[in-house]
């Protein structure tokens, strides 16, 4: 065993998940899902720098009509390695598989996720597949548009091949992180925590993961089909060989509009968190932010029809379409009444995150509203293809999912490094991001409603101002971006050893050392009541507590698992004693049930370990009781040493 | 149990649980296979999804083009379809008795199932190998390869670029835009087949058409326009008798064409079509006021044949049947009348209309059949290799005997995944062999 950790708020017993082998070796084959978390978020650091400076490239060569700094086919290249770098690689893992992944099943109080070596695979898949997309680079780059559309994706001269490969990848990490995350969810949660007390978070994880397992599939088989047919002309989407190149945006858009609540949703899920815990208040209307998620996950798969509303599709079905679109923004809307509600008479800290999770509420609201416009079949045959749909995705994807997750990002980093990062600078560029982000983008509305069309070049004199406007804001948010990245690093060095509840959270993770050891708890968590913020008080600036102690506590849940018919938690903080009793007493529930001719047990409280042993012996047949006798024996021999 | 680890150890196990395979951070044995059993559950609904799309296409473009599937999939030969069903259900049966197996502790039950099945999974593909190699040689392929020798029914199909023994050729099958018909410059013959569907009855009188087909020498004057300078009339040129035999409904048929016949006719060699030359008239520019006929011809490239060569065709209405009774009374005189001379009416059975389809040239795009037909059987054919990969990890591990009633969860799960691959396959035999 390593010696105990020197800080005060870390395990006292064994290292932290940070130190508990050394080596770059022991991160790159490790399979704890905090270090393959902390892996994840790295990468996507990279690539959020790589796709930003995408932006402003392209951004500065908007900054006048004709050519500023580049010509053309380079424009192409740089708005389309933007949108293919930010969506896939960093958007959609971004929240679930790195913040995600850290923290959920820390959030569930359980050991690891379940399946981590699919974990690893996952996080490999992911690289492999960004180096791809990255790689189209050196390879004659990338002009098709994120959306890699036919019949101009089967003809252009980029290395489409490259990118389709990369991007095939990039769905199976997906698919494979959601399917563990299932899992995870389903089989992981301690006792007594039943789906309705599982953190907002795990809620909008569960509904992402849904999505990543059922609509990514048909990414990867279309970007499959479009990988064939690029080298082998099977024909499929190629109109000159008879196929239909409308029936790739039908499929391409089946995955991505669920897409789209792939990277909306986990923000949502991390909003809710910095709402609550910032406000030291229950979150108002749990039960309809959590059905709401899973809602919006299920009309995510019939509403993608709304892109094609000009690409020919029936007059019914773009009314179908249209109709179905606005019943989104029945769950949406739900959401942000209760965040306000919740905001309402709440004991309100502005810290970071919260200047993040402010800037969500508003920013996704205007994301939100416009997207309605968008939805009317005939505001959109004027407004699509035009920066309005620009700045409307953008205000959803990131005013909404990159705000939540720099926000979660700030939550959780001194949990998961121990360290507290500088508040000041990272409330100044909170600020940044968020004055930066509406400088940005609000002028593309104006734009795009005056008809300025999406992916263009040049531009009409009439525009350059509002060009200028948004270039400006690019740059204000990509220092800002830039800024508290690096000082998040930097905090790693130079920060002040982190508390294990600097903010005034609720749920499980704030009870987990600080940074946790492998296996996140060094004892069983205590499950209170969920966003109950009573018996938190702040017991110093940034150090909150329970006013009572988890040590007590401890003994009360057992106590409580036990009274459940529980075989105890999945930390094992129960003593044997406690385990074999627990076992005995299943064991028993069963033999009455089959005594009683009943299906199941009738889950009663254990009267005595004594009338549970005799009950559960009352089996015929040797051996198939094996596990209770040998239970009841070990546990007699328990009581005969004690 | 709780915190004393110094990493995740997946061979470290609980030792109170019977098996040394179950990871550090299940409970138990149960939970451990309960979880993997929720992670096949969701694999398996992936894989539904990801096929789903080739399903959704094969939906779409048989719902445009039903006439591409009912000719195309004749090509495919059932009998192999159905053998590949029977070894893999089959093996299905053993991969479930596998799991059965595991769970009675029958070591050696489970290493022959296991065996069996990988035997199974690789007949399965010895005879997609077989099928597809087949395919591979006679043209048989997807989109841009697709350039078949022969047709279902078995005549032989001139095409663009094949090199089937005997052929030369260019067919354009999509003649629709048959007013831009250029006889004298090559371009295109006739429009025919486009609008000849088998819904008009062959046998219906004065629909008939007696079609020749024409080399035509030409050259070019001082305009540049081209002068025809002789004719010879070319019908059938070609070395076999006729294409599809029985079908006297043929439009045109040899009439002095003797010497044509002979051995080592020339190529490229042209015939006239198979199908029944029902022809609905064709305006021709320039001869506004005169309807003609058409037939479809397959005539040679353009540079073989050299520039002051083009070929024409002629179609003229045939002459009025002769009277179904007289032929019955005298079937010597039936045949007397020749080529023009059609049997008495008799419609056509589905069967004899599929039957004569088999034998015409493909309709347009019936490449998108075997886009579909190879996409879907190559992705299921991957996931049966894949398959044979994960039986044999299986068996080398049921060998070394890690399986017992305790942990079986590998088998169990590699079985339900054999069970879909298997499942895909009885929708894709039905779907693309025994259509109609």
């Amino acid at each position: 065993m390593a010696t105990p950790a020197k800080n005060p708020h870390g395990p006292q017993n064994e290292p932290d998940y940070l130190n508990v082998t050394k080596g770059l070796k022991s991160w790159l084959v490790t399979l704890d899902h905090k270090r393959i978390g902390v892996m994840y978020l790295v990468g996507i650091m990279i690539a959020l720098v790589v796709g930003g400076a995408f932006a402003l490239l392209l951004r500065t060569e908007l900054w006048s009509p004709g050519k500023t700094i580049v010509a053309q086919d380079t424009y192409n290249q740089f708005f389309t390695l933007h949108g293919a770098v930010m969506v896939f690689l960093v958007i959609i893992p971004g929240i679930p598989a790195a913040l995600g992944n850290i923290m959920m099943p820390i959030q569930l109080g359980a050991p690891d996720v379940a399946f981590p070596r699919l974990n690893l695979t996952s996080f490999y898949m992911w690289v492999a597949g960004a180096l791809l997309l990255v790689g189209t680079i050196p390879f004659g780059g990338l002009d098709t548009g994120w959306t890699l559309y036919t019949p101009y994706s089967l003809e252009s001269k980029t290395a489409v091949l490259v990118a389709t490969s990369g991007v095939f990848r990039l769905g199976f990490s997906s698919i494979f992180t959601g399917l563990n995350f299932l899992v995870t969810i389903h089989k992981f949660r301690p006792q007594g925590m039943g789906w309705f007390q599982l953190p907002l978070n795990v809620w909008a994880m569960y509904a992402t993961a849904i999505m990543q397992v059922l609509a990514t599939p048909v990414l990867g088989i279309t970007v499959l089909l479009l990988t064939v047919e690029r080298f082998a002309h099977i024909g499929i989407f190629d109109p000159t060989l008879g196929g239909d190149p409308v029936l790739f945006q039908h499929f391409f858009w089946f995955y991505s509009h669920p897409a789209v609540y792939i990277m909306i949703i986990p923000g949502m899920g991390v909003a809710s968190e910095l709402i609550t815990t910032f406000s030291h208040k229950p979150l108002f209307g749990y039960r309809f932010v959590a059905y709401s998620s899973v809602s919006l996950a299920l009309l995510s798969f019939l509403v993608w029809g709304h892109h094609m509303f000009v690409s020919g599709q029936s007059r019914l079905a773009n009314m179908v379409f249209s109709a179905l679109t606005f019943t989104v923004g029945i769950p949406s809307a739900i959401k942000v009444f209760n965040w306000v509600a919740t905001l309402y008479k709440g004991d309100i800290r502005l810290k970071t995150p919260m200047l993040y999770g402010l800037s969500f509420i508003l920013l996704f609201t205007i994301g939100g509203l416009t997207g309605l416009f968008l939805a009317i079949l005939s505001v959109d045959v004027h407004l699509h293809d035009t920066y309005f749909v620009v700045a409307h995705f953008h205000y959803v994807m990131m005013g909404s999912t990159l705000v939540a997750f720099l926000g979660g990002l700030h939550y959780w980093w001194p949990k998961f490094m121990g360290r507290m990062f500088n508040e000041s600078v990272a409330r100044a560029c909170a600020l940044g991001v968020f004055f930066g982000f509406n400088l940005t983008f609000l002028p593309q509305f104006v734009m795009g409603a005056r008809g300025m069309p999406r992916r263009y070049w040049d531009y009409d004199p009439q525009f350059h101002i509002f060009h200028q406007l948004s270039t400006i804001g690019a740059f204000v948010l990509g220092i800002s971006i830039f800024v508290s990245l690096v000082s998040l690093v930097a905090s790693i060095k130079t920060g002040k050893i982190a508390p294990r509840n600097p903010w005034g959270g609720s749920s499980l993770e704030w009870q987990a050392p600080t940074p946790p050891p492998l296996y996140n708890f060094e004892k069983p968590p205590v499950l209170h009541e969920l966003y109950n913020y009573d018996d938190l008080y702040e017991v110093e600036p940034d150090v909150w507590e329970r006013r009572a102690p988890i040590e007590t506590e401890h003994h009360r849940a057992n106590e409580l698992a036990r009274a459940q018919g529980a075989v105890a938690d999945h930390t094992g903080g129960a003593t044997a004693k406690e385990h074999a009793d627990a076992q005995i007493h299943a064991r028993a529930e069963e033999v009455r049930a089959a005594r009683d001719m009943m299906e199941t047990s009738r889950g009663e409280p254990p009267v005595s370990t004594a009338v549970d042993a005799a009950d559960a012996a009352k089996v015929a047949g040797a051996g198939e009781n094996a596990p209770a006798e040998a239970a009841v024996k070990k546990a007699e021999d328990e009581e005969k040493k004690s | 149990m709780s915190t004393a680890h110094e990493a995740h150890d997946d061979e470290h196990g609980h030792a109170d649980q019977g098996s040394p395979f179950i990871q550090h951070h299940y409970d138990d044995a149960q939970h451990q296979f309960d979880s993997g059993k929720l992670g096949i559950w969701l694999f398996l609904a992936q894989e539904v999804l990801f096929f789903s799309a080739l399903f959704v296409a094969y939906i779409l473009y048989r719902v445009h083009h039903p006439e591409i599937y009912s000719y195309a999939h004749k090509w495919l030969q059932v009998k192999y379809g159905a053998i590949n069903t029977a070894v893999l259900i089959f093996s299905s049966l053993t991969a479930a008795w596998a799991v059965r197996a595991a769970q009675r502790n029958e070591r050696k039950l489970l290493i022959a199932c296991l065996a069996v099945t990988i035997g199974c999974a690789c007949t399965f593909l010895v005879i997609k190998y077989i099928e597809y190699s087949h395919k591979v040689h006679e043209h048989i392929l997807f989109g841009r390869y697709f350039d078949p020798c022969v047709s279902p029914g078995g005549s032989e199909l001139l095409t663009k670029h094949n090199d089937c023994k005997g052929t030369k050729g260019t067919v354009e099958w999509s003649l629709d835009q048959a007013g831009e018909i250029d006889l004298l410059n090559g371009k295109a013959t006739t429009g025919c087949f486009e609008q000849s569907k088998f819904d008009v009855d062959p046998q219906e009188e004065g629909l008939q058409a007696e079609c020749h087909v024409f080399e035509v020498k030409r050259t070019r004057n001082a305009k540049g326009e081209w002068n025809e300078t002789g004719r010879r009339e070319i019908t059938n040129r070609c070395p076999e008798e006729t294409i599809g035999e029985g079908t006297g409904e043929m439009g045109a048929q040899p009439k002095s064409g003797e010497a044509e016949k002979k051995k080592g006719a020339a190529f490229p060699c042209w015939k006239a079509a198979i199908q029944p030359a029902v022809c609905v008239p064709v305006m021709v520019p320039g001869k506004a006021s005169s309807p003609q006929f058409g037939v479809l011809v397959e005539y040679g490239d353009e540079e073989e044949r050299g520039e002051d060569i083009a070929i024409d065709a002629k179609c003229d209405p045939s002459k009025p049947l002769a009277e179904p009774a007289d032929i019955f009374a005298d079937k010597a005189e039936t045949e007397r009348v020749g080529a023009k001379a059609i049997k008495p009416i008799h419609h056509l059975t589905t069967h004899e209309e599929h039957e004569l389809e088999s034998l015409g040239p493909p309709p347009a795009h019936t490449n998108m059949f075997f886009t579909i037909y190879f996409a879907m059987t190559g992705l299921h054919g991957v996931h049966v290799l894949f398959g044979v990969f994960v039986f044999i990890w299986l068996l080398i591990r049921a060998v070394k005997g890690q399986f017992n009633d305790r942990y079986f969860g590998p088998i169990d799960f590699a079985a339900l995944y054999w069970h879909i691959v298997d499942l895909i396959w009885i929708f894709l035999f039905p779907l693309l062999y025994l259509i109609h």
